[in-house]
């Protein structure tokens, strides 16, 4: 309850982060060197059809009425039509989002174990830490779109056990209620199409969980093996504990702390991953949309992206704090 | 990554660090036969990188070391470019972000009250923002281009060092030879410059030295999306992105340039630990 109570009193910070965001992308609609009047009017306007259009548009008005106006149509949700689609960008965003949640999810679900695996390993100094001190370097030394490619030519091209692109080969899976297919799936009991789409999801899931997994695990070492060296670490042990619940409820309970903020900046990373990993796999989720309005210089799409993954990134730092206030009760106080 | 040096606390003891182990020294010759590699290479191996020198998806072998690509460029000569072109690409956003992070951030921390209540709340609030999303959006508005790119990611990168500068220049702020300083009729102004910005420079080394490889795959990724210079100019990401095709043909255009820019970012992070593990005694 305390906690619930410690984030709503964080609302407000957030929303005020959102409002910059907005802002920005408000400030960049300004920069863009494509003039919006001559879009909407064309390239052949004479010069009162263009003077209409800027009108009409409301670029006339003073800046500050325009960006009032412009928060409150993101409120109202109108994000402008794609030049993508040609459709509402809401309406993109709500169907391209699901799929894209669904790979942030499977690679945080991947990125969190194998982070606690390689720090709590490489914290026990023995045989091979330095060998894995080299590849948690390693790990964060190779760009994404490397990891993508080689896992491609491994497990697709050479082992032929994974496919390298899509979501999905199956073309009537089940639609809704979700959107997310692997529960859609389960949900419609369609155990076929759920194992396809796992297997579609690995490559990807894996390529973005390396990153975060080992920024997560460079972390948890220094901090671990901090904290193991601590007094009550020797009393716990002197108790007789057995090492795994010292480690379990003594030495980790005390140094995932600095992991659990590790993991809130690395979903920053993960987000801006998440665009490229969805290029090379072919994913059909938002950052694949954003590409394909990058190809286009369709501003109004990238905005409306930005908005969706800024409002993704401030909900994931909530449920960080969360987990950090859960593990350390010290801070919610 | 900056706030690694932050939360990464010292694992090893003082003694330790002294001597050069022998990964150190590894990494240190790494870097000298990159840094060569990338600086004399043009000059020495003089195939122009952006005319066809053979056959189109020519095989690495004698003519050709890395092979061409899918025009018949040498695939060595646009990737030694491409490297040198990501290298002056990191330092500039790494330098300019110290630059106004560590301007914001000495102002902060030596004006304090409400100039630097503001000036943080500033600096929070970008940091609440998901960088690389950011950088994305400006670059899609200010169209595509290698200025844009680094203009971008400088605008992402600064405030990491507003907050290490900050906390610094109030760590130094009370300590006895600022007094003294003070004492002795130094304009503050004076104390300002000989005295506390030096003081946080170290810091601010250390966090720009980690920054390096992060930028650097950054910039890669900014570029295979298709944001970077438009397309001859030889840069390792949109390389890696026009060879993708090839991928089954030709594995050696589009794996190549990804190998370097894996490579570039593996020696700077190397470099980065050493100097964070050497500075932290200053």
């Amino acid at each position: 309850m305390k906690i619930v109570i410690q984030i709503a009193k964080r609302a407000p910070s957030a929303l005020l982060v959102l409002l910059v965001l907005l802002f920005v992308v408000f400030c960049l609609q300004r920069l863009t060197p494509v003039n919006p009047a001559r879009a909407l009017a064309g390239d052949r306007a004479s010069e009162s059809a263009l003077q209409s259009a800027y009108e009409q548009l409301g670029l006339d008005e003073p800046l500050y009425v325009q960006f009032v106006r412009s928060v409150t149509e993101t409120l109202h949700g109108n994000l402008g039509i794609s030049g993508v689609t040609q459709r509402p960008v809401l309406d993109d965003l709500s169907v391209y989002l699901p799929a894209s949640l669904e790979l942030l999810f499977a690679a945080l679900l991947v990125a969190i174990p194998i982070g606690l695996i390689l720090g709590v390993s490489s914290a026990q100094r023995s045989r091979g830490s330095g060998f894995l001190r080299f590849s948690l370097v390693l790990g964060s030394s190779v760009p994404i779109f490397l990891t993508a490619l080689l896992l491609i030519i491994m497990m697709s091209q050479q082992l032929r056990v994974l496919p390298a692109a899509g979501q999905s080969s199956f073309t009537d899976g089940p639609i809704g209620p979700t959107g997310v297919l692997l529960l859609d799936a389960l949900l419609a009991g369609r155990f076929d199409v759920f194992a396809d789409g796992f297997s579609h999801l690995v490559l990807p899931a894996l390529c973005l969980a390396i990153a975060p997994a080992v920024a997560i695990g460079r972390v948890l070492r220094s901090s671990l093996s901090h904290t193991m060296r601590a007094d009550y670490i020797r009393t716990a042990r002197m108790k007789g504990l057995s090492e795994f619940t010292v480690l379990r409820s003594h030495g980790l309970r005390n140094s995932i702390n600095a992991p659990l903020s590790m993991a809130g900046i690395q979903i920053a990373a993960i987000i801006g991953s998440l665009v490229v990993v969805e290029d090379v796999f072919a994913w059909p989720g938002i950052g694949l949309y954003a590409v394909q309005a990058l190809d286009r210089g369709d501003f109004t799409t990238i905005s409306g992206v930005t908005l969706a993954l800024g409002l993704i990134f401030v909900l994931a730092n909530a449920v960080v704090d969360g987990l950090q206030m859960m593990a350390d009760p010290r801070i919610a106080s | 990554m900056a706030l690694l040096a932050q939360i990464e606390q010292p694992s090893q003891s003082r003694t330790r660090r002294r001597q050069l182990s022998i990964p150190d020294a590894l990494a240190i010759v790494a870097t000298v036969i990159l840094l060569a590699v990338v600086v004399i290479g043009p000059r020495i191996y003089s195939v122009d990188p952006l005319t066809p020198d053979g056959l189109p998806l020519t095989p690495p072998g004698r003519g050709n070391f890395f092979g061409t690509d899918e025009l018949g460029r040498d695939v060595l000569a646009r990737v030694i470019d491409g490297m040198g072109l990501s290298l002056l690409g990191a330092l500039l956003v790494i330098v300019s972000g110290v630059v106004i992070g560590g301007a914001v951030g000495t102002i902060a921390g030596a004006a304090s009250g409400s100039v630097d209540t503001v000036l943080m709340r500033m600096t929070d609030i970008f940091l609440a923002v998901p960088g690389p999303v950011l950088a994305i959006a400006v670059v899609a508005a200010l169209g595509p281009g290698f200025g844009n790119t680094l203009l971008a990611l400088s605008i992402v990168w600064w405030p990491l060092y507003a907050r290490i500068f900050r906390g610094e220049v109030r760590r130094i702020r009370y300590s006895p030879h600022i007094e003294a300083a003070r004492i002795t009729g130094n304009s503050r102004w004076r104390i300002l410059t000989r005295h506390m910005i030096p003081g946080a420079i170290p810091a601010g080394i250390v966090a720009a030295s980690l920054d390096v490889g992060a930028v650097i795959l950054s910039l890669a990724g900014l570029s295979f999306l298709g944001l970077g210079a438009p397309a001859p100019a030889p840069e390792l990401g949109s390389m890696t992105q026009q060879g993708l095709t090839y991928l089954d043909t030709a594995w050696w255009v589009p794996i190549v340039p990804a190998v370097a820019a894996a490579l570039l970012a593996l020696v700077a992070n190397f470099l980065g630990d050493i100097v964070r593990d050497r500075m932290r005694f200053f």
